[in-house]
């Protein structure tokens, strides 16, 4: 029995490291297919396809119109010691190179040089058909702009490397750069259309140096349209000049004149400094020291207080803001927001300028827009808080539906009166050119002298216009500015805010409120072609 | 019948190294197919990211208004928005007091050459 059982251990024991060798062989089959089921195919799966994937996001309007996308190109590259002399000169006539600068590149030593880059399918087959040794087309990525020269300053532009230099490219940069799918934009490209339009025309019926304008929803902050002429086209290749990247809009800040009187009427009703019924003496300057302030056409001379905001009086309005001071009407200001740059997702935002010394005289000027410069999208989003219900707004370039719950600045009901004051300034007062049939807009006209030397220059002026519709329950805000505009036949010669852009502003609303879904309302209409009727004598 | 069974085993390992390498080539054959497949998924993505950025471009509304302008002989002006769908009564609600509001709009036409009037009163 002894002698017999040894074989059979040893045979067992073969058999046991049999099945240990064939168990480890098929766990080495079994781990190699899961490496091949599974990471072999990852890799096959990577290879070739996310090189063609836009390495940045697509930016889209709200409505999902595209903006901006990064489309695929071929770039040429030259090795030049294989390349034959005259290469520079075929290539430069066969893709619309600069001759000398290839001469150039091709001299420098270098190994490799970029010869050009993004070319279009022709000069591609111009390429070719040299038939050039050394001569090289890699793939690579271009940002392509399909929103043109109506989008430009608000989208801006990305460098050579598609990296974001300036605009929401830059703002939005690490998003861009990490986002899975589109990013939608605030703007509607509608509106950004029918806001440029405007705009230029307005730039070129009053001969202006420069003209701008944003569209703004007063609850939400979002900025359908901006615009700053001139402007550029996004997708040109030639070098743009300095004049045409600047948006005047949010990089530039301005003495904005009579507009700026929202805020001083805002404040003083707020704190309960006067009464829209009180009646004020505008009939002679009002000497602040050595300054004597004055009204740019004759009123008065007793004006009540509502028509000392509907006829921009800034005798009037000097009296107002002396009641509250310097130290309130500063911190009002603050609480407005419009004493810190705006802050919103582009990077460009100017600074507003404020005095150093703050007294009466200061005072008195800022009541009335001179004195202080702000930016026109750091005073929309001000003036969208003055009119939504009196809460603070951060002015967005980003689609959100949902009104901000902001700070609130001025109580509900002092934003009711501003808004009764801004329709007077459209039906009776100086914004009568920006009404619009069967729309109750309310607004308020400003024309500022531009700062010339230690004085202003009067010729050279700064009219604008904010205007918010439909003003019983306001949903946007207009803001039109032209830099130095020139009355013309029709306008009698006057270059002020009244004839320039009011009548702007009233033309974008008229065009902009069918597309934001809003009809013409009945009863606004009927009034108003009663009060026309009234009128006529 | 250790020697048979060893045989056996043997076989059989040298069968199912046999069918894993089918199976190991046919994968391979499946993933280079696959790799082919997604190539062209991405050239035609390409082709379609071109194509709406053409699109886009094409139907930029200052284009279209340019083309409107040039070959329509249509007036650039605002629409008209006459009423909305928030202004309509609901199916199951009786309207009240409420005024009926109808849509009407006086729309300026330019003179068109070539028309001339030919009746001033009509329904006659």
């Amino acid at each position: 029995m002894r002698a017999g059982s040894a074989p059979l251990n040893l045979v067992r024991g073969r058999i046991a490291l049999a099945a240990i060798f064939c168990a480890f062989a098929f766990a080495l089959i079994c781990a190699r297919l899961i490496d091949v089921a599974l990471f072999g195919n990852a890799v096959a799966a990577t290879s070739g396809h996310d090189r063609a994937i836009a390495l940045r996001a697509d930016l889209v309007d709200r409505n999902g119109v595209l903006i901006a996308r990064d489309l695929p190109v071929r770039d040429l590259y030259a090795r030049p010691a294989q390349l034959p002399d005259m290469a520079a000169h075929d290539l430069a006539a066969a893709i619309g190179s600069d001759e000398a600068r290839l001469a150039r590149a091709f001299a420098s030593g270098r190994g490799y040089v970029a010869v050009k880059r993004a070319l279009t399918p022709a000069e591609q087959d111009a390429a070719m058909q040299l038939g050039l040794p050394g001569l090289t087309f890699e793939d690579s990525y271009r940002r392509y702009y399909p929103g043109g020269s109506a989008v430009a300053h608000a989208i801006g532009q990305v460098d050579i490397d598609g990296h974001g230099v300036s605009g929401l490219e830059l703002g939005l940069d690490r998003l861009l750069s990490n986002a899975g799918g589109p990013i939608q934009l605030s703007l509607d490209m509608r509106i950004q259309y029918a806001l440029a339009r405007e705009v230029a025309e307005g730039q070129a019926t009053f001969g202006a140096k420069a003209a701008g304008g944003i569209v703004m929803n007063v609850h939400t902050g979002e900025v359908l349209a901006l615009v700053s002429l001139p402007n550029y086209e996004p997708d040109q290749r030639s070098p743009i000049s300095p004049d045409a990247m600047r948006n005047r809009m949010t990089q530039d800040v301005y003495e904005l004149g009579s507009i700026f009187k929202i805020f001083s009427f805002a404040e003083a009703v707020d704190e309960h400094s006067i009464r829209l019924d009180e009646t004020f003496n505008v009939g002679k300057p009002l000497q602040m020291g050595r300054y004597a302030i004055e009204d740019s056409h004759k009123l008065g001379p007793i004006l009540t207080a509502a028509r000392v905001f509907s006829e921009s009086s800034n005798i009037g309005t000097a009296q107002i803001a002396m009641r509250a001071g310097p130290d309130r009407q500063r911190a009002f200001l603050k609480r407005m927001g419009l004493l810190k740059p705006a802050k919103t997702e582009l990077p460009e935002s100017a600074a507003p300028l404020t005095p150093s010394h703050w007294k009466d005289v200061e005072t008195a000027t800022i009541s009335f827009g001179h004195g202080i410069s702000v930016s026109p999208l750091s005073f929309a989003a001000a003036a969208a808080a003055v009119v939504n219900g009196g809460t603070r707004i951060t002015p967005t370039f980003l689609r959100h539906d949902k009104p901000q719950a902001g700070e609130r600045v001025i109580s509900e009901k002092t934003s009711a009166a501003m808004r009764g004051l801004m329709r007077l300034v459209v039906t009776e007062g100086t914004g009568r050119n920006a009404d619009v049939p069967g729309y109750d807009i309310g607004g308020k006209t400003g024309t500022a002298e531009k700062a010339q030397g230690h004085g202003y220059a009067h010729k050279s002026l700064i009219s604008s216009f904010c205007g918010v519709f439909p003003i019983e329950a306001p949903q946007y805000l207009v803001f039109v500015m032209l830099d130095e505009p020139k009355g013309t036949k029709d306008t009698s010669g006057f270059a002020t805010a009244g004839y320039t852009s009011a009548p702007v502003a009233g033309r974008v609303i008229a065009r902009i409120a069918p597309l934001l879904g809003m009809p013409r309302n009945d009863a606004v209409a009927a009034a108003e072609g009663q009060r026309e009727s009234t009128k006529e004598p | 019948m250790m020697r048979t069974l060893n045989f056996a085993f043997i076989l059989v390992t040298g069968l199912v190294c046999l069918g894993l390498y089918r199976i190991a080539e046919e994968a391979r054959v499946a993933s280079a197919d696959l790799a082919v497949t997604e190539r062209a998924i991405t050239r035609e993505r390409s082709t379609m990211a071109v194509l709406g950025a053409e699109w886009a471009r094409a139907t930029q509304p200052a284009r279209i208004a340019a083309l409107a302008e040039r070959h329509l002989a249509l007036a650039d002006r605002p629409s008209i928005e006459l009423s909305s769908l928030a202004l309509l009564p609901h199916k199951n609600r009786p309207l009240a007091d409420e005024p009926v509001r109808t849509a009407k709009a006086i729309v300026p036409m330019p003179a068109q050459a070539g028309l001339k009037v030919v009746a001033f009163r009509t329904g006659m």
